[in-house]
């Protein structure tokens, strides 16, 4: 397997998906006293072409390593981001990879990738109950944190009405309710 | 308070209601050989039937209320329970979560709470003997 | 498969939640076929408090990291490590090279105190009790230097955003050099009564066997990963901190045997050698330990707003004693509280590996083969095993199950 650079990735990524890709970047730091130099990619696709990116993923990487998938609350819209790592287990070679989309939430549906990668299936079934994100085609659509008897349509990571009620918190005698 | 009232040994039973285990592995070392509690006759068993004490650590977690009643109520009397650290007090640095039940006293009456997060090991043992004396003065029906 | 259905029955066993030994609320529920284990499913949630809502709604960016802390009591110092470089990055925020080797001694006790407390509880789980207070005297040591350094056995609170909030003098130096020397001194011992002991290298030889092309598969990481012959460990490939000046080399189980089978006792092998490891890492730290100042911005109040105003996203990774912690940042100018925060522990990823570790295992044998993964609920939310239930229900307290552990452990020393 050939290790590429940062900028031949993105390269492959355009070339790949087309206008599927939105934006990308590289994001470098220093480390330490020696000052070593490390890189990480951010891509943003389309909702459209995100099944294609995540196979263009893995013909970079026969195993790519998927660490989460984490959720933001935008308003309108929730913002997904996979984290993915490849090129591990070579010194200094490894490379940080977050794959960006937005979901709008009149239509809050994204395809799996269990099929993909066989250890994604907690951090999806983890997004359906915190955030409320459908994934269409999960193989087990229970819920993975969160108790059987909470509420239906309560979800704690969102900030509009949809996050826990007030009533739900437990705060302590003395302290003002926020 | 001397060494003379103890008459038997003191079984304690440990529950974790959902904590971090920063209490937990202080309770544990307080079993190994650098504090060894054994030799006050202090075990910590593994079935509540058997058990005086018991120690609870963490804020209550919704999931685990009715295991808490359960186990309180499978301890034989006279018992007394003992909570381990901030957590069970008043919800610890997890005061206004929307997954706490409550903090440990609202669901089953507590004898000594020991503050600290985690508290030493020393701490820990000040309690269960604290514990215990007030175990024995409930025997001989002193208050 | 299970043949003849309506002859051969299915067991379930629910195990737990409330656990004899230690550690956290697990519950476990199997379907056995006779002595063999023939499904595993995994549900989870009980250690489940809420963490990163706390930390979006209720905190502001300096007191998350004192939350962050108490995730989990174990990996104390992993937490808020992979917080405050997403923070950093996020920011823009560089902490001083001091910082940065301060940084590195604190993980690198913190895995020799938990790799320790792991010995401790596998021995247990196997029966000889006798090395599990042996392990947690010896670690007893190294709780004292964690003490000395950081000023508490626990929790130790000595991260801040953009540095540490407590520096280690050159008066500190020989106190440190004592106990490492004291682990030089023991290692050999601790080899031998783990790996040369016949009896438990009969009980962990095949035993919980994790193959290569699985772990890859299950996104397997951290010491059990590296047991499965996946030499994979952050401080290698993307270092961070002082690791990016120190050459780390995964460890791996062919370093002692020359093969890599992925079972229990490789997992041993691994956590010993790792033990090594760290000693090592935190001489070299003493030794190049770059002078300077140890906060980028010393004021609380000024980093408070800084932070406060700050916008942008980072991604913070970092080796835990079980593996990669990653922690995603999103600050956001105006708002005092954290814009969006995810937490994945290793435990989280290494669960799901426990139906294969445990398919085709006796029932004895999975105390060993489960515990031998270090599982961290509270990193992750907790596990629990249910399964389909095709004949009779039976209930196997985890007491009973441990005992047999315990059975087999004495049959085979006959």
């Amino acid at each position: 397997m050939e290790l590429q650079t940062p900028e031949k990735i993105i390269d492959s990524f355009k070339t790949a998906l087309g206008d599927g890709v939105i934006n990308a970047k590289i994001y470098e730091r220093e480390v330490a006293v020696k000052k070593n130099k490390f890189r990480s990619l951010w891509v943003e696709v389309k909702k459209s072409a995100f099944r294609d990116a995540v196979e263009h993923i893995c013909h970079l990487q026969e195993y790519p390593h998927l660490a989460i998938i984490s959720s933001s609350d935008l308003g309108a819209e929730v913002e997904l981001i996979y984290h993915f790592t490849i090129y591990y287990g070579h010194h200094l070679e490894e490379l940080s990879l977050g794959l960006r989309v937005k979901v709008p939430k009149s239509d809050l549906k994204i395809p799996t990738i269990t099929d993909l990668i066989h250890g994604a299936v907690f951090t999806e079934r983890e997004i359906q109950e915190m955030m409320g994100v459908e994934v269409v085609g999960i193989p087990d659509k229970r819920r993975l944190f969160l108790p059987e008897d909470f509420p239906e349509g309560v979800y704690p990571w969102r900030k509009d009405e949809k996050g826990p009620p007030d009533d739900m918190l437990r705060v302590l005698p003395g302290r003002e309710q926020k | 308070m001397s060494l003379k009232a103890f008459k038997r040994a003191l079984w304690v039973y440990h529950l974790n209601t959902g904590s971090c285990n920063g209490c937990d592995i202080e309770i544990l070392a307080v079993l190994t050989p650098r504090y060894d509690v054994e030799r006050f006759g202090i075990m910590l068993v593994g079935s509540p039937r058997h058990a005086d004490v018991l120690l609870v650590t963490g804020p209550v977690v919704k999931q685990m209320v009715l295991r808490v009643k359960r186990i309180y109520e499978q301890i034989p009397d006279p018992k007394l329970v003992v909570v381990v650290g901030s957590c069970g007090i008043e919800g610890g640095v997890f005061y206004e979560s929307y997954s706490l039940a409550g903090p440990v006293d609202q669901i089953i009456p507590v004898d000594v709470y020991v503050p600290g997060c985690p508290p030493r090991p020393e701490a820990i043992i000040e309690a269960v003997v604290k514990a215990w004396v007030k175990l024995e003065k409930a025997e001989q029906g002193v208050r | 498969m299970i043949q003849e259905e309506t002859k051969k029955a299915t067991y379930t066993i629910p195990v737990g939640p409330i656990h004899p030994a230690l550690k956290e609320p697990i519950r476990l529920a199997l379907t056995v076929d006779g002595e063999e284990i023939v499904d595993v499913d995994i549900f989870a949630g009980q250690v489940h408090r809420g963490i990163e809502w706390l930390g979006m709604n209720r905190n502001n960016p300096i007191q998350t990291m004192y939350l962050a802390e108490r995730i989990c009591g174990i990996c104390n110092i992993c937490h808020p490590f992979a917080y405050a470089l997403a923070v950093e990055q996020a920011a823009g925020i560089t902490p001083p090279p001091r910082a940065d080797y301060i940084r590195t001694i604190a993980a690198e006790m913190e895995r020799i105190h938990s790799h320790l407390l792991w010995a401790g509880v596998a021995a247990h789980e196997i029966g000889f009790d006798t090395i599990f207070y042996l392990a947690w005297r010896v670690r007893e040591e190294i709780m004292d230097l964690i003490e000395y350094v950081t000023g508490n056995r626990v929790t130790k609170a000595i991260f801040q955003i953009g540095g540490v909030r407590r520096d280690i003098t050159e008066e500190q130096f020989p106190r440190i050099r004592q106990s490492l020397d004291y682990y030089k001194s023991l290692f050999d011992q601790l080899k031998k009564v783990f790996l040369d002991d016949k009896t438990i290298q009969m009980r962990t030889r095949n035993v919980g066997i994790l193959k290569t092309e699985d772990a890859l598969k299950l996104l397997t990481c951290g010491p059990s990963g590296r047991a499965s012959g996946v030499p994979k460990d952050v401080r290698q490939d993307q270092p961070y901190a002082a690791y990016a000046d120190l050459n780390i080399k995964a460890m791996t189980p062919d370093m002692v045997t020359g093969t890599v089978v992925g079972d229990v006792y490789d997992r041993i092998i691994v956590r010993l050698l790792e033990v090594k490891q760290s000693i090592e890492i935190i001489e070299q730290c003493l030794e190049e330990m770059p002078p300077g100042p140890i906060l980028a911005q010393p004021k609380t109040a000024v980093l408070l707003k800084a932070l406060t105003q700050a916008e942008g996203e980072g991604v913070g990774r970092a080796e835990a004693p079980r593996g990669e912690v990653i922690h995603y940042v999103r600050l956001e100018a105006g708002q005092s509280t954290l814009a969006t925060w995810k937490v994945r522990a290793p435990t989280y990823v290494n669960l799901m590996s426990v139906p294969t570790i445990l398919k085709g295992m006796q029932i004895a044998d999975v105390p060993i083969a489960f515990a031998s993964l270090d599982p961290c609920m509270s990193c992750t939310n907790r596990m629990v095993i249910t399964d389909r239930v095709l004949g009779k229900k039976s209930i196997m307290s985890y007491a009973e199950m441990r005992h047999l552990s315990l059975k087999k452990t004495e049959k085979l020393r006959r």
